[in-house]
Order: structure tokens, then C-alpha cells, then sequence
């Protein structure tokens, strides 16, 4: 597995409301195969996912999210 | 037949809508239930429509509990779910259904507001156009905002927001910059001018040379900056997240221990339902969140809770003069001519000797001058530091600089000369002494301008409880009194050099005030990075100011000072409301539970409202007013202080 494949991904949630949900995330995140860090920031509602495409999407980072009960999209920055 | 479908699909699959349909069944469900209990006497019919409004909102919360299990973490919705079941099994049926459909009324309610709450950078982030129309071999081509290349050429309509930072090469429009700066007034812009990605062309047609695109553009940086500065947690956000870290868990060993020695089961279930920390883990952040966001509207970068929480105690301002209460570019303003020199002989001679420096008091004389026609090339240039310049001209000796520089030259000043400069000095001008030949040909007096607005600034200032408001500056007495006298400022320190406005800040702290400092963040350095709260002016479009000060105005407009005060006050008020509030919960919530007064679906309910009264009460500070208003932030600002000494008590 090479370093080089791990890309950022930036998502952002409207509907975090309780700061309980925080690690809930970070953990559903980081139990996806690929996925090498997830921060979860509940302040500004921005999720920071450091993965591998290939082993983890986009999409599957979505729906991971979605398992947790939160909706999420994709951002540029 | 197929929309409903898709509407019906995505209430299933999209967690929010889902949740907010289950809500409103099992909730409808309750009502139905109580009617026919208490209006018909049908009390089966009762029990199993609470049995199924506990079902269906439960159903959601123990899915995400057993998720969250799955991947090794303890949820508040296990907790929710145990107490629920176990009220289930008790045969309190009215207690569980109660408990799951207050918890998810409450999570949709506290989802919507804090939505609303994190609006403000919403605004912001909306800001930014997503496809730009760029020249392509002369063809204008529509491609994505982030895709422009830096040198190509975009296209701005009149009404379109602009997608990069550039430069504008050809023609004219009102450009309106309230996303970046919050000013509401269109600025002109032409060939020449700089124009900020997200700003909007109210009119005419321009096309800009890209320099800065995407996440490099000045509105990016700022959303960034604003979202680091609301992730930064202030104090006493660390505080509680300490505090909360070990709350849930003791709460749980609490209703274990309670049902091992009184066996009521009852008791142990609601602990559980109370276990949430929930208004105080929110009770900081929610006020730090309304609180920036509320700031960034206006052009005002606060950089983090820990900022905001140290702007709200301040209780004395430094400003600097020049650049700060002034435009920072002096004008020429009076001409003494002297010995018989004329007054265009007099600015001819200044202004060429001038043009060979690059001193900011020059540039004036040399701009004025040169509107007299075109000035003669020196044969010979001194530059004397700190004194002034020394050039031949047209074979004559000239001399232009301050006093000391006719001092060193041993011209003497005559009494015509000290009159004159005595006549400068009294109305606050900075003198420049002209000397031909040996003999003084005449003065000019340079003034800078007092900025719009700073008079009715510093007033604010003192409404809104800043006591001490300071002048600090390079310049002397008389030029730096002329410009307090002028806007209001009766405490002046003249003729500091940097490490003597460092010495003023230390004492002032020494001596126990809370001290800002106004800036423009080159020779006030030090000064800046003593002081409590550094304030740099400006600072849209440079980076250097964005990063090294603790609050930064997007634009030059001292009105945004007493804004960004009464901003932090009214936050740092609503922070420490927020914990009284969380903590008289929390007290009340055990009390009441351990005293037998509060049962499941009572706690529920009180932990849920004191959420929502939380977040509402952050939301209150979207509303701080701006600048035009001051009666109104005045009155804020005294209600705050009222409820400060029972927060720091309790904390």
C-alpha cells in the first residue's frame, strides 16, 4: 500500500446537534477500510477525512455517515 | 405517483426527514392515545398506542444505538434506549413513549436551530460562485470557479458575483464588497483595481486578470480562518468537555449504585434519561459559533473562543495614530514662503529635492509640486536620517528636512522662521523647513487627516463601558493632540519609539486593566503582541495581518473596534448565561430526581427544553446590532454584567 494514495476529503453536515454525536462519527469513519483519520467538527458542522479512495469512496464515507443517523455532502473547502 | 414515491424513499433513507416523520407518527400516536384514554375511558386502546409511539421513535434511537455500539462507543441513544425498554418491561408504557418521542422532538428541534446558528458562515460559504466565464482564444468559456488559471481573463456580467481575486483590466463597476468586508456601500472600481472573489458587480461589465483562485482567494482564506477560529475552544469549553468526559459515565455507575441500594427501578431509569450533559457540553460552543459567525458578517475576524473570551474583558484601548485614526497619508497642507522666495519657487524646490527620497512625508510635496509642471533633475542628493534631504538644484544648495537639519547645516531660522514653525506646531502640523543658499526660503506644513467616522468610534467606545481610550504614537505633541482633540481622545503618549509604546501596554496591564491594541502591525509589533488583544486594520487582502492578530478588520473603518467590543462582550456574557443555565439544570435535574419530584418522561423533558433554551439563547447573538445602532448595544452590554459575578461564582 503506498503513502501516496490517501487523499483529504472535506465533508460538511447541517444537522450535528449534540456534541455526543462527535465521537460516534470519528469512530464509524474510522472503522471503513482505508481510512487512515476522520475528525468531526462540531462547531462548524466539517468532517475531515483522510482515506483511500480505492478502499473507501467518497460515497461509502456519505454513507457510513448516514449509518450514524446524519446526513452529509461533499465540499470543496 | 412516481414523486411520491421518491419523497416517500427519501423520508426512509435521509436520517433527518426519517427521523422527523417518525417524530410527528409517534407523536400524533400520544395525543390519540390521551384522548381516548382520559376523553373515553379506553384504556387498552391507550396502552397500545403507547407501546407503538414507543416503538416507532425508539425504533430510530436503538438502530443508532446498536450502530454506535458496533464500532466499540457507549451513546447517549443506549442510555435512551435502556431506560426505554426498561420503562417498557415496568409497564410504564406513558413514561417510554414520552421519553423516545421528547428525545427525538428535541434532537429535530436542536438539529434546526443550530443550523441556524452556524447560518452565519453559511452566508459566506454561499458566497462564492461555483463556475466562473473565462477567455479562451477570444471565446468566453463557462468552467468551474476552482479551474480558472491565474493570468487568464474572467468575465464579470453586471449582477454576477466575481469567482476569483484579480485585477481589473478593462472597464467600470460599482462593485458591491459587503461579503468580505461588510460594508454595505458599492465600492467604483477600474482598470487597475483590485477586486475579491465573491464581491458583486452591481452593474457594468469588467474583465479581471485572475491572480488568486479557489481555496487561495482572500474569501476562502477567510472562511477558514473563521471556521479554525470556531473550532478553537475557548477556556472554558476545555473546561467542560473535562467535566462532560466523566459526567455520562458516573451518571451511569450513579443508577446502578442507586437501584443496588434502593432496589426502585424507577429511580435508576431516569438517571439514565438524564445522563446527556446535554445543554452544557453545547453551552459554550453555541455562543462561540453565533458569536464569530456574527463578527465575520461585519468584516470582523475574531480568531477563536479564547479571543473572544479576552475582547470581552477589555476595559482600555490603545490606538495608534498614524494609519489607524488617521487615512495615514499626509496631505500638504500650509505653505509659508519666507525672504522673498515665491510660493511656487518654494514648492519647486522642495518637491525636487523631495523627489530623490523615499520618506512618507514627501510624497505629498513631490505629488504637488509636480502638478506645478515638470520638476528639474538634482545634480547631487544627501539623504541626512532622521533630519531630511540635502540636493543641488539648478546650481543653489537645497536644504529641506526638520529643525535639527538646519541645526547641522547651521542655517538660522530668523524670527519669521520661528514664527512660522510656532504657527505649524500650535495647529498640530508637521513642519518641513526649506533652506537655499544658506538662508531659510520657507515652511510647509504637513497634516494628516482624521479617519471618517473615528470621533463617533471612540465615543461608542466609552458607551459601551471602554473607560480608558489612548493614543500611542511616533509622530509629536502637537500634531498627535491636534488629531485627539479632534476625535475625542483626551489621554496622549507622543514621540514613543516601538519599544516605548511596549513599556505603556506592560504598565497598563501592571496596573490591572485589561488592555487592546489598534495597529497596523508593522512598527507597533511589539506593542501589538503585548497587549491582551491585538486589532490589525485593513487586512483584507494581506496576510500578515489575518494571521498574527487576535481580531482583524477586513476594512479600515474604526467603527468596526467598538462592533467587534460589543460583539466579544455580548458573547462572553452569553457564554456564562449559558453555563448558569446548564448547570442549574443539571443541579435541578438530580435534585428533583433524587427527591422523587422528577420521573423519565418530566427529565426528559426538562433536559431537552434547557438545550433548546441554550442554543436560543446563543442564536440571540446573530442579532448583536452594528455599527449605526449604539443605544441598543449599550443597554445589552449593561445586562450582561449583571449575571457575570453569579457565572464566575459557579464556575
Amino acid at each position: 500500500m503506498s503513502q501516496n494514495t490517501i487523499t483529504k476529503t472535506i465533508l460538511r453536515s447541517d444537522e450535528l446537534s449534540c456534541p455526543s454525536c462527535v465521537p460516534k462519527i470519528e469512530k464509524a469513519l474510522s472503522a471503513l477500510p482505508g481510512v487512515t483519520k476522520a475528525a468531526v467538527r462540531f462547531n462548524t458542522g466539517k468532517i475531515e477525512v483522510e482515506h483511500d479512495p480505492a478502499r473507501s469512496s467518497v460515497d461509502a464515507l456519505v454513507e457510513a455517515i448516514r449509518g450514524t443517523g446524519y446526513e452529509a455532502r461533499p465540499s470543496a473547502f | 405517483m412516481s414523486s411520491l414515491v421518491a419523497n416517500i424513499s427519501s423520508a426512509i433513507t435521509h436520517p433527518a426527514r426519517r427521523r422527523f416523520w417518525l417524530t410527528i407518527s409517534s407523536g400524533s400516536l400520544i395525543v390519540i392515545g390521551l384522548i381516548a384514554r382520559y376523553g373515553f375511558g379506553m384504556i387498552d386502546l391507550w396502552w397500545v398506542l403507547m407501546v407503538a409511539a414507543a416503538l416507532l421513535a425508539g425504533s430510530d434511537i436503538a438502530v443508532r444505538a446498536w450502530r454506535a455500539l458496533k464500532v466499540k462507543h457507549l451513546s447517549i441513544e443506549l442510555l435512551v434506549t435502556v431506560a426505554a425498554v426498561g420503562a417498557l418491561v415496568i409497564g410504564e408504557v406513558w413514561e417510554s413513549a414520552a421519553v423516545t418521542f421528547l428525545f427525538m422532538l428535541g434532537a429535530w428541534l436542536e438539529m434546526r436551530t443550530m443550523g441556524q446558528t452556524r447560518g452565519a458562515l453559511k452566508a459566506l460559504l454561499d458566497a462564492a460562485p461555483a463556475t466562473a466565464v473565462v477567455l479562451r482564444d477570444n471565446e468566453p468559456v463557462e468552467i468551474p470557479a476552482y479551474a480558472v488559471q491565474p493570468e487568464e481573463i474572467v468575465l464579470v456580467k453586471a449582477g454576477q458575483r466575481i469567482p476569483v481575486d484579480g485585477e481589473v483590466t478593462e472597464g467600470t463597476a460599482a462593485v458591491s464588497e459587503a461579503a468580505i468586508t461588510g460594508e454595505p456601500m458599492p465600492a467604483e472600481k477600474a482598470p487597475g483595481s483590485r477586486v475579491h472573489a465573491g464581491t458583486i458587480a452591481e452593474n457594468g461589465l469588467l474583465r479581471i486578470r485572475a491572480t488568486n483562485v479557489g481555496a487561495d482567494t482572500t474569501l476562502a482564506r477567510i472562511i477558514q480562518r473563521v471556521e479554525e477560529a470556531q473550532e478553537e475552544k475557548a477556556p472554558s469549553q476545555r473546561m467542560i468537555e473535562r467535566f462532560a468526559h466523566w459526567y455520562t459515565p458516573s451518571i451511569i455507575g450513579l443508577a446502578v449504585l442507586a437501584f443496588a441500594f434502593t432496589q426502585d427501578i424507577r429511580l435508576a431509569l431516569t438517571l439514565l434519561v438524564v445522563g446527556c450533559p446535554g445543554a452544557l457540553v453545547i453551552s459554550t460552543p453555541v455562543s462561540i459559533v453565533a458569536g464569530i459567525g456574527r463578527a465575520a458578517r461585519s468584516g470582523i475576524l475574531i480568531k477563536g473562543g479564547q479571543h473572544l473570551e479576552s475582547a470581552g474583558r477589555i476595559d482600555t484601548l490603545a490606538l495608534d495614530k498614524t494609519g489607524t485614526l488617521t487615512e495615514g497619508k499626509p496631505r500638504l497642507a500650509t505653505m509659508i514662503a519666507l525672504n522673498g522666495t515665491t510660493e511656487d519657487e518654494l514648492l519647486r524646490l522642495a518637491a525636487t529635492a523631495e523627489a530623490g527620497s523615499d520618506h512618507p512625508l514627501g510624497r505629498p510635496i513631490v505629488e504637488a509640486g509636480r502638478k506645478q509642471g515638470a520638476l528639474p533633475t538634482p545634480e547631487t542628493l544627501d539623504e541626512h536620517a532622521g533630519m531630511g534631504i540635502s540636493a543641488r538644484i539648478d546650481g543653489r544648495d537645497v536644504a529641506a528636512g526638520n529643525r535639527r537639519l538646519m541645526d547641522k547645516l547651521g542655517i538660522p531660522l530668523g524670527t519669521d522662521g520661528e514664527a512660522g514653525l510656532d504657527r505649524l506646531l500650535t495647529a498640530g502640523q508637521t513642519p518641513i523647513l526649506v533652506a537655499a543658499d544658506g538662508k531659510l526660503i520657507g515652511l510647509l506644513g504637513m497634516s494628516d487627516m482624521a479617519r471618517d467616522g473615528a470621533k463617533e468610534a471612540i465615543a461608542r467606545l466609552r458607551n459601551i463601558g471602554i473607560g480608558r481610550v489612548v493614543m500611542l504614537t511616533g509622530d509629536q505633541q502637537g500634531a498627535a493632540q491636534a488629531i485627539a482633540r479632534e476625535v475625542g481622545i483626551d489621554e496622549v503618549h507622543a514621540g514613543l519609539m516601538p519599544e516605548d509604546k511596549l513599556d505603556l501596554i506592560r504598565q497598563m496591564k501592571a496596573d490591572g486593566a485589561h488592555v487592546a491594541m489598534v495597529g497596523d502591525g508593522i512598527n507597533d509589533a511589539p506593542a501589538l503582541a503585548a497587549a491582551d488583544t491585538s486589532i490589525a486594520m485593513g487586512a483584507a487582502g494581506s496576510d500578515v495581518a489575518i494571521e498574527t492578530a487576535d481580531i482583524a478588520l477586513l476594512k479600515d473603518d474604526l467603527g468596526k473596534i467598538p462592533e467587534a467590543m460589543a460583539i466579544s462582550r455580548a458573547t462572553l456574557g452569553n457564554m456564562r448565561q449559558n453555563l448558569v443555565i446548564a448547570l442549574l439544570t443539571v443541579a435541578g435535574l438530580l435534585a428533583g430526581v433524587f427527591s422523587g419530584h422528577v420521573h423519565m418522561a418530566g427529565g426528559m423533558l426538562v433536559h431537552q427544553l434547557s438545550v433548546l433554551i441554550v442554543i436560543a439563547n446563543g442564536m440571540r447573538l446573530l442579532r448583536v446590532p452594528g455599527a449605526n445602532k449604539p443605544a441598543i448595544d449599550a443597554r445589552g452590554g449593561r445586562g450582561q454584567t449583571a449575571v457575570a459575578p453569579a457565572a464566575s461564582a459557579s464556575t
